[in-house]
């Protein structure tokens, strides 16, 4: 890149304007109601059912108090992640994309839920149409989509060409296959608390401490993260010469096998889970990511031109290894 | 982890497995602390018995190489990484010298006149 016309790096997601954009949402979040707490029903309204008004309440301290740690969570995590987004334009796009957005979202139901009460004699009459949910949906898109795009800044340098993995030779005689894993501590973590949750649910379920109906509430949620966790929390990827083969969870079970004969190149690509879009299968099958945990990534070249990328350490020794054996394979 | 196998060794097979996993941490592939994969997906990548593996690591705990916990599986000894690699070199050296006709004294003198 010549220096002299260096795009000024507007772009870069910086702590300290996460802290102040972070700050003041929560001020109206909270001020909200402060200011109009006045014309407001205490309890206040906080959850409609379809159509059919409201059915849940919350004290309006509580309400407040509520929304304002919601969004603490989700802006103190994405400034955890300015470091690790600033050196990429995809992932400082989706930074950008999921501050916008769920700045938004956190505004504009704030908003709604605010109007729907106000005025109202008591929780029960405050009516929330339909469009307005709708509207506050597309607004967030709408946001994340536009911020996106708005503010994430110029190409990366060099060209954006994927590097390329150092050789390797494979002598005849020798056989060479790669193992790698890859694992997150949260998601594990999670999946545990899920497990040892439903557990003690329905031990307690079972020893009729908690009613039919608590039970029933809370052990889909459970169930889901627990089954959702084991599949996800961890995977080990092995490269033999039959190809790649993928094994998620603990067990290495189900197994996901792509042949050499399907497979162009490969390489390694640093990918965070704010450009992916989250943690799990990311993405559309052609350019999907199989995303644990951000940082280094092996990714897959097809012969048919899409292509599949795999958080997985040492991915680099991966990728060489599986491009000698495409390089012998095509030789012998 | 990269692990290579000569397929017209003669050595037994774990020895092998334990060399192989020796020069990848050697390599730098893993730092101390990291973990390894499970001994099952080494042994089917291997297409090998789990046994023989479990064998090679356990030869590299008693080495100093390895740590075993549990719960958190293998993992690299916290002051591998340069051992490792000078150990995996020297019997790399020795495969050398023994291979153009010297023997270990040989080799020993040899270290002992440099300077």
């Amino acid at each position: 890149m010549n220096p002299g016309t260096t795009t000024p790096t507007l772009a870069t997601p910086s702590r300290r304007t996460a802290a102040l954009w972070g700050l003041t949402v929560s001020v109206a979040l909270a001020g909200g109601p402060l200011v109009l707490r006045g014309r407001l029903p205490d309890p206040i309204a906080v959850h409609w059912g379809l159509g059919l008004g409201p059915d849940r309440s919350m004290p309006l301290a509580a309400s407040a108090t509520t929304d304002v740690a919601l969004w603490t969570a989700v802006w103190v995590t994405l400034l955890v992640m300015v470091p690790a987004v600033s050196g990429r334009r995809r992932a400082r796009a989706g930074w950008w994309g999921a501050l916008a957005g769920s700045s938004a979202l956190f505004l504009g139901m704030g908003a709604t839920t605010l109007l729907a009460n106000l005025d109202a004699p008591s929780w029960t009459e405050a009516r929330l149409p339909g469009w307005q949910a709708a509207a506050v949906l597309a607004a967030a898109v709408a946001a994340a989509l536009l911020a996106a795009r708005l503010r994430r800044g110029a190409t990366d340098g060099s060209g954006g060409e994927a590097p390329v993995p150092p050789e390797l030779r494979l002598r005849p005689g020798q056989r060479a296959v790669w193992v790698g894993r890859a694992g997150n501590r949260w998601l594990s973590g999670m999946t545990v608390a899920a497990g040892a949750g439903l557990c003690l649910l329905l031990l307690m379920w079972g020893l009729g401490l908690v009613r039919d109906e608590t039970a029933a509430d809370a052990s889909p949620g459970l169930a889901i993260v627990l089954v959702a966790g084991l599949f996800t929390s961890s995977l080990t990827a092995r490269v033999t010469e039959d190809g790649l083969a993928i094994g998620f969870g603990p067990f290495g079970w189900p197994v996901r096998r792509i042949p050499l004969e399907r497979v162009q190149h490969a390489w390694t690509e640093t990918r965070s889970p704010v450009e992916v879009g989250g943690w799990g299968f990311r993405g559309l099958p052609g350019d999907a990511t199989i995303m644990l945990r951000g940082g280094e990534c092996l990714v897959i070249g097809y012969r048919s031109g899409g292509r599949l990328a795999i958080s997985v350490d040492d991915a680099e020794r991966a990728a060489s290894l599986i491009n000698a054996l495409l390089a012998t394979r095509v030789s012998a | 982890m990269l692990l290579t196998l000569d397929l017209n060794d003669a050595r037994p097979l774990h020895e092998q497995v334990a060399a192989a996993v020796r020069r990848a941490i050697g390599e730098g592939s893993y730092a101390a602390g990291d973990r390894l994969p499970p001994a099952r997906e080494l042994a089917q990548a291997l297409g090998i018995n789990t046994n023989t593996v479990l064998r090679a690591l356990r030869d590299l705990r008693d080495e100093g190489l390895l740590e075993f916990r549990r719960g958190r599986g293998v993992s690299v000894a916290g002051a591998a990484g340069g051992r490792a690699l000078l150990v995996q070199r020297t019997r790399e050296l020795l495969e050398d010298a023994q291979r153009h006709g010297y023997r270990r004294e040989d080799l020993i003198t040899i270290l002992k006149e440099l300077p």
